[in-house]
């Protein structure tokens, strides 16, 4: 143990803690900017320098370990000038001349200079703003960088590489020229980025931010010749709320489904209908695999990340992936088929917007191989400035029910938003299929919860089902590396974002695994406090078989539900 | 490879190639497994590895404090004029590309103007528009 006295409190610590570490365990939180919990420490900024008594130079408190009897001033007179200094010199690169920038930069609201500005106290600004020029690097279909804002902290480095093993980014140049780049330059849209967007959460600042479409969803609620609809992915009722004041996990299902309404959307569904959907289409691919020696393990391919990874990088197991759509795209399909020929509404007439906790998801709405069965991809963080946009008391609005015909859902949908959860519904399916018998205990809580990888083998009959649960695209690459040393599973689900799509890249800012952790709570409770919890007993999946599709894996359901992948260069 | 550190190995595939050709850089990024991009940042580091071809010579001419009060800045003029080209850039017929540098370590006997290895000191235009007439 270490003995210290930090800001007059006497305090022993294990060694190796940081100072910063330290500060925090006598309730005082240094200013950081470069500092990220889950990355690697960097100590590039130096706003969070510290007195130590006895040396001359201060020294940053997020690379610096204690050692015993240092005596540390976190906020000496000293320590604040300096702050502040660095500050200016910090902002002085970002795009911080006044142009209006912060009203309307998508940070506005959350961003983290602002708060470091307010933390420090920032009095005055003696430095001319230095104009770079850099031209917005607006060449990927889910992700805008906007390099003139970017203070090179490097966490978006950072994540990409160390959470999610993908790397695109990469500081370039040097001195002054110091930009954040991707491989020669070639912009977000032109290397192996797998849209994940978890690079934007890592931003402190508005240099990442999704693709916009709500201005083009404007212009169709707005064009009364169009048949408006939307559809709500399972983690976005759990994450909206955040938008509007609530605490993390706030369930807000009934209240978004107002305002999409007010908002002018014609018909509201639930991608929760093609969770149902996808379990039915999935559940059979899987079964078919087993029985009739197909290429196991089974991958999901929910995931528009991890299927831009997998093309990327381990375009050999192509063959392994599940060929089902993702819920988003299925909901688009059967929207502009079977809700089209049921209502008569021609599909050319039908716009179908989603909103999804997801970056990659606006990638996945424009592959030439989905057809366009989805127009246009609303992130959570978009719905909710729409809604303020309306001027909507969301939290106050009455509760209303989604549409009829593709609004019902089981707790096995909601679940799709957490990591395990497509595996779990895909188990109570399975489960009840192929035994015939009732399944009793529906909790699979071994795949449940944030560990990057979870492993489980469930009695299903005769079979002993081998399932591997992943999330974040790092636990990916490590599971990858598993199977091709040896490792045998049956079914093994894969989300990108870390915690799955409750943590996805389109989800409100802060996420972090505090927060994650809170909205994942929130869906198991959706589905614990369900009467419906098992996929093949929606109703509204009886009926869409029964007068659509026929049965699940049928022509009809391969044509409109299934896909197909290809092999992308590294 | 043996104990050859990475930057070497740049250094080695620079004067192989006249640059460092993208599948060097990918066959690097699997052997050492970091992304690409991280090599592209060290690549671009360091002023004298590139990752696009250059001109079959690279002319350096210095244009810090002491070339500069020996006027320089006529020697930056006249080697732009003569080659037609800015900084950073590569004639058409992809014999010259000129930059302009900060110090190549001749301060007392300036102005320097360096072409490919090789250093030229006390530079004055005429003898500038010589050197380059007899890169062929």
């Amino acid at each position: 143990m270490v003995k210290i006295n930090i800001d007059g409190q006497e305090l022993e610590l294990e060694a190796g803690t940081t100072i910063l570490e330290a500060a925090n365990e006598v309730q005082v939180n240094i200013p950081t900017l470069c500092y990220l919990e889950d990355l690697s420490v960097y100590g590039g900024c130096r706003l969070c320098v510290v007195e130590i008594i006895g040396e001359e130079m201060l020294r940053p408190a997020c690379t610096t370990e204690i050692e015993d009897d240092m005596q540390i001033k976190t906020h000496s007179k000293k320590v604040r000038e300096v702050r502040r200094n660095i500050f200016e010199l910090i902002i002085s690169s970002h795009d911080i001349d006044c142009k209006l920038n912060c009203l309307t930069c998508a940070r506005s609201t959350n961003c983290e200079l602002r708060d470091v500005g307010e933390q420090i106290d920032m009095q005055e600004m003696r430095l001319d703003a230095i104009e770079r020029n850099y031209v917005d690097d607006s060449s990927s279909h889910s992700i805008v960088r906007k390099p003139n804002k970017c203070i090179a902290c490097t966490r978006c480095i950072r994540k990409c590489e160390e959470v999610q093993g993908v790397g695109i980014f990469t500081k370039a140049n040097r001195g002054p020229e110091t930009v954040i780049t991707t491989f020669k330059d070639r912009g977000m849209g032109n290397v192996d980025c797998t849209n994940c967007g978890q690079c934007i959460q890592a931003c402190p600042t508005g240099a990442l931010h999704e693709s916009y479409h709500y201005n083009s969803v404007w212009h169709f609620l707005n064009d009364s010749s169009k048949f408006v609809v939307v559809q709500t992915a399972p983690a976005v009722r759990v994450a909206l709320s955040e938008g509007f004041g609530e605490q993390p996990g706030t369930v807000a299902t009934g209240q978004m489904v107002a305002a999409l309404r007010r908002l002018g959307f014609d018909r509201v569904f639930d991608t929760n209908f093609t969770a149902d959907l996808t379990i039915m289409e999935e559940g059979h691919e899987l079964i078919d695999r087993i029985q009739n020696d197909g290429q196991l393990p089974m991958f999901t391919s929910c995931s528009p990340g991890w299927i831009k990874f997998i093309e990327h990088f381990y375009p050999e197991y192509l063959d392994n992936l599940s060929t089902c759509k993702s819920p988003q795209q299925m909901l688009g399909a059967v929207t502009k088929s079977y809700y089209a020929e049921q209502q008569g509404i021609p599909p050319e007439d039908i716009v179908v917007v989603s909103v999804m906790p997801c970056t990659a998801k606006k990638f996945e709405s424009v592959r030439p191989e989905m057809d366009k069965d989805v127009d246009f991809v609303l992130t959570t963080r978009e719905l909710i400035r729409m809604i303020k946009e309306f001027s909507l008391d969301m939290m106050n609005l009455a509760e209303e029910p989604y549409d009829k015909l593709m609004g019902t859902s089981s707790g096995a949908a909601d679940i799709f938003g957490a990591s395990g959860g497509v595996m779990e519904a895909a188990l109570r399916t399975a489960y009840e299929v192929i035994t015939e018998e009732e399944l009793e205990n529906l909790d699979f809580t071994a795949v449940r919860g944030t560990n990057g990888i979870k492993e489980a083998e469930v009695e299903i009959g005769d079979l002993t089902l081998k399932a591997a649960v992943v999330s974040g695209l790092g636990n990916a690459k490590e599971l990858m590396e598993r199977i091709e040393a040896g490792a045998e599973y049956h079914f093994v689900e894969i989300m990108a974002c870390p915690g799955g799509c409750a943590g996805g890249g389109g989800q409100p800012i802060p996420t972090n695994q505090e927060i994650v952790e809170q909205r994942l709570n929130s869906l198991y409770e959706i589905d614990k406090h369900k009467s419906l919890r098992k996929s093949h007993q929606n109703p509204e999946i009886k009926q869409i078989y029964a007068e659509y599709l026929g049965e699940p894996g049928s022509e009809k359901a391969h044509e409109l539900l299934h896909t197909s992948y290809v092999v992308r260069n590294i | 490879m043996g104990d050859v550190s990475f930057l070497e190995r740049l250094h080695n595939l620079q004067d192989t190639y006249g640059y460092i050709p993208e599948k060097e850089i990918v066959s690097l990024a699997e052997e050492y497994d970091v992304p690409k991009a991280k090599i592209f940042g060290v690549i671009s580091f360091y002023s004298m590895l590139y990752t696009e071809p250059t001109g079959k010579f690279i002319v350096r001419v210095c244009d810090s404090l002491s070339c500069y009060l020996n006027e320089s800045d006529d020697l930056v003029r006249a080697v732009k004029d003569y080659l037609g080209i800015g900084h950073g850039e590569t004639t058409e017929d992809k014999r010259f590309t000129l930059e302009v540098v900060e110090c190549l370590g001749y301060c007392g006997e300036g102005p320097v103007m360096m072409i490919n290895d090789k250093v030229y000191t006390y530079v004055s235009e005429k003898k500038a528009l010589n050197i380059l007439s007899n890169c062929l």
